[in-house]
């Protein structure tokens, strides 16, 4: 089971351009709020129309602007579970999940395999209100699954619980996703989140698909500057790149084998730098330039330091574990060593 | 005893007095100088009464079949001549009645623009038990729509989304999601335009006339008790039996519009 999706459209003064894939696994669509996740998920589901473009859950083209082609809502078999979930408040656990099949044959059968792959025993007959934000997003969950399903849309499904329960429910997606098989097209805009769920990435930005690629790749090769600010990297610089050397401020650095030449953006994870002690009787190894520590974040298990360059090299935010921290002792001194490694510098072609 | 920073508790108690003292006056002046036994005993005060309640009730079932589309389609358009439309449904409300009445018969009317067709086709509204449901239509059925309107607008419209990809169908999603999530605007809407419809005077009187058995409803009698010979007796004797009457239906609607296994 796949989905596809290449449509066009405008919701208001919001133009969108999206283009996506997913087979069975787990789609993130990370973005900002505003960036087109809730429009993209429901122009897959019908309940918004693109002006152009095409459709395909399942192998079935449900929108197809140039044959007019669109499948209402009702027989496009996409799940959906909005944000804030949307149980409906005046029936119960058990009629909110089964209200789509009530008529057919199967209902009961049906709810006790959701119940028990769902954990909802006991719940059958509480009302909305009477659940935790846990019990809610599983019933919703369960509803978004009651129906032969293709593809299931999730719009920040967690956003409103804490941390462990997040967890928890994390693992069942994941166990859902193996049972049932189908696309998951998860949205959310919490960095952490993305990364720990997703087989794949769709980064998405201004109504427009920026990248889309296995997680890793997402993460450790972002196609473009804007690509790398919105998944974390804090040190993005602009460079002049020649073969294997670039140059930012003065500073050369030596590049893995890459053909980059002339301007260039350039990025390194805040935590892939590396910090050492300096010693002015040595000069600097490759890669590596002096800078002093102007300002500085703790975090507890981590610490963010930010450096002025002293002499050549940019400006740079460097993350430290705790330990690391005190055993180099970083609160006694001022004056660091960082090496950028090579094998961690991103290169992004500039448009 | 009442603390100190609660004086302002005065103040409703004033208001809730200056709303009983006439209705305790109305029932005293009946009971002193009225004659409710021999009203009560009178074919013409039945007459207006059975008469107000089937126009008022009809014109309820008029608003609610009619209303309920109407405010659901302007609810859920965003488009201009939607939201101008809800604007325009307030008027009847701003109107004096009358001026709703003589509205009416200005295109109702026997000389009214649709009423040589009308008359032509054999259909004479003026002066009869149809023009009176009409006359509390125009005026009563604003107050419905608009609640409706408000119902169906504050919904959250996701239940609704949430339902068609469910295979739920419109109609189902209408019967099943929509209506009861928006159950408790519409009774209230109905209540009220009931009970608007059930006072309506100035557009029947002007558009129906007052004929007993006909058009009288129970506001014209009394009206009409008053302006006789009977004067302000025989129109409180009518007036004590409104209110009574009125009263026992409103607690009993209450009752109905929230039953007590209805969603809040």
């Amino acid at each position: 089971m796949t989905l596809r999706a290449a449509f066009q459209g405008r919701a208001g003064d919001f133009a969108y351009d999206i283009e996506l894939e997913a087979s069975e696994e787990l789609l993130v669509l990370y973005g900002h709020s505003g960036a087109g996740k809730t429009i993209t998920l429901r122009s897959i589901a019908g309940l918004a129309r693109p002006e152009a473009g095409q459709i395909e859950i399942g192998g079935r083209t449900v929108f197809d602007s140039s044959s007019g082609v669109d499948e209402p809502p009702q027989r496009r078999r996409a799940g959906y579970v909005v944000q804030d979930v949307a149980l409906f408040p005046h029936l119960n656990v058990e009629r909110n999940v089964l209200i789509g099949i009530e008529e057919s044959g199967d209902a009961r059968a049906r709810w006790s395999q959701l119940r028990d792959a769902l954990h909802l025993d006991g719940l059958d007959g509480r009302r909305p209100h009477e659940l935790s934000g846990g019990q809610q997003q599983r019933v919703a969950l369960a509803r978004a699954l009651v129906r032969p399903t293709e593809v299931l849309l999730l719009d920040e499904p967690f956003s409103a619980l804490d941390d462990a329960l997040r967890a928890d429910l994390r693992a069942e997606l994941t166990r859902l996703q193996r049972d049932f098989g189908v696309p998951i097209v998860f949205v959310t805009h919490d960095l952490r989140e993305a990364h720990l769920l997703a087989d794949s990435v769709a980064v998405i930005d201004g109504g427009r698909i920026l990248q889309l690629a296995p997680r890793d790749e997402v993460f450790r090769r972002p196609g473009t500057r804007r690509v790398a600010e919105l998944t974390g990297v804090r040190n993005l610089f602009a460079a002049t790149a020649s073969g294997d050397r670039v140059e930012v401020d003065g500073l050369e650095l030596r590049l893995p084998a890459n053909g980059a030449r002339g301007v260039i953006d350039l990025g390194i994870r805040s935590e892939r730098c590396i910090l050492r002690r300096f010693d002015p009787d040595e000069p600097p190894p490759e890669n590596c330039f002096v800078g002093q520590l102007v300002e500085e974040l703790a975090f507890g298990n981590t610490h963010t330091l930010r450096f002025e360059p002293d002499g050549v090299g940019p400006r740079i935010e460097v993350e430290v574990a705790a330990r690391p921290y005190e055993v180099l002792g970083v609160a006694e001194r001022d004056r660091w060593v960082i090496e950028l490694p090579p094998e961690d510098l991103l290169v992004m072609p500039r448009k | 005893m009442p603390r100190r920073d609660q004086w302002w508790v005065v103040l409703p108690v004033l208001f809730g007095v200056f709303f009983l003292l006439p209705l305790i006056g109305l029932g005293w002046f009946a009971i002193t100088d009225g004659d409710v036994a021999s009203e009560l005993g009178s074919s013409t005060t039945w007459d207006a009464l059975r008469l107000s309640v089937l126009t008022a009730t009809l014109t309820l079932v008029l608003a609610i079949v009619l209303g309920t589309p109407l405010a659901y389609l302007l609810a859920s358009s965003e488009a201009g001549w939607a939201r101008l439309t809800a604007t325009l449904l307030d008027l009847p409300l701003v109107l004096p009645p009358v001026v709703s009445g003589i509205a009416l018969l200005t295109v109702f009317g026997r000389r009214g623009y649709l009423g040589d067709p009308l008359s032509e086709a054999g259909i004479t509204l003026s002066f009869t038990t149809a023009a009176v449901v009409l006359a509390q239509l125009f005026v009563a059925a604003p107050y419905y729509v608009r609640a409706a309107y408000a119902g169906f607008t504050a919904m959250d419209p996701r239940f609704e989304g949430v339902a068609y990809t469910l295979g739920l169908s419109r109609w189902r999603t209408f019967r099943s999601v929509t209506l009861p999530l928006v159950w408790p605007a519409l009774a209230g809407g109905a209540v009220l335009c009931w009970a608007r419809a059930l006072g309506e005077l100035g557009a029947t009187l002007l558009f129906a006339g007052s004929l007993p058995g006909r058009t009288q409803t129970m506001p014209l009698a009394i009206l009409s008790a008053f302006e006789s010979s009977a004067g302000l007796a025989g129109a409180v004797s009518i007036a004590v039996i409104l209110v009574a009457f009125a009263l026992l239906l409103l607690v009993l609607l209450h009752r109905l519009s929230t039953p007590s296994g209805a969603y809040r």
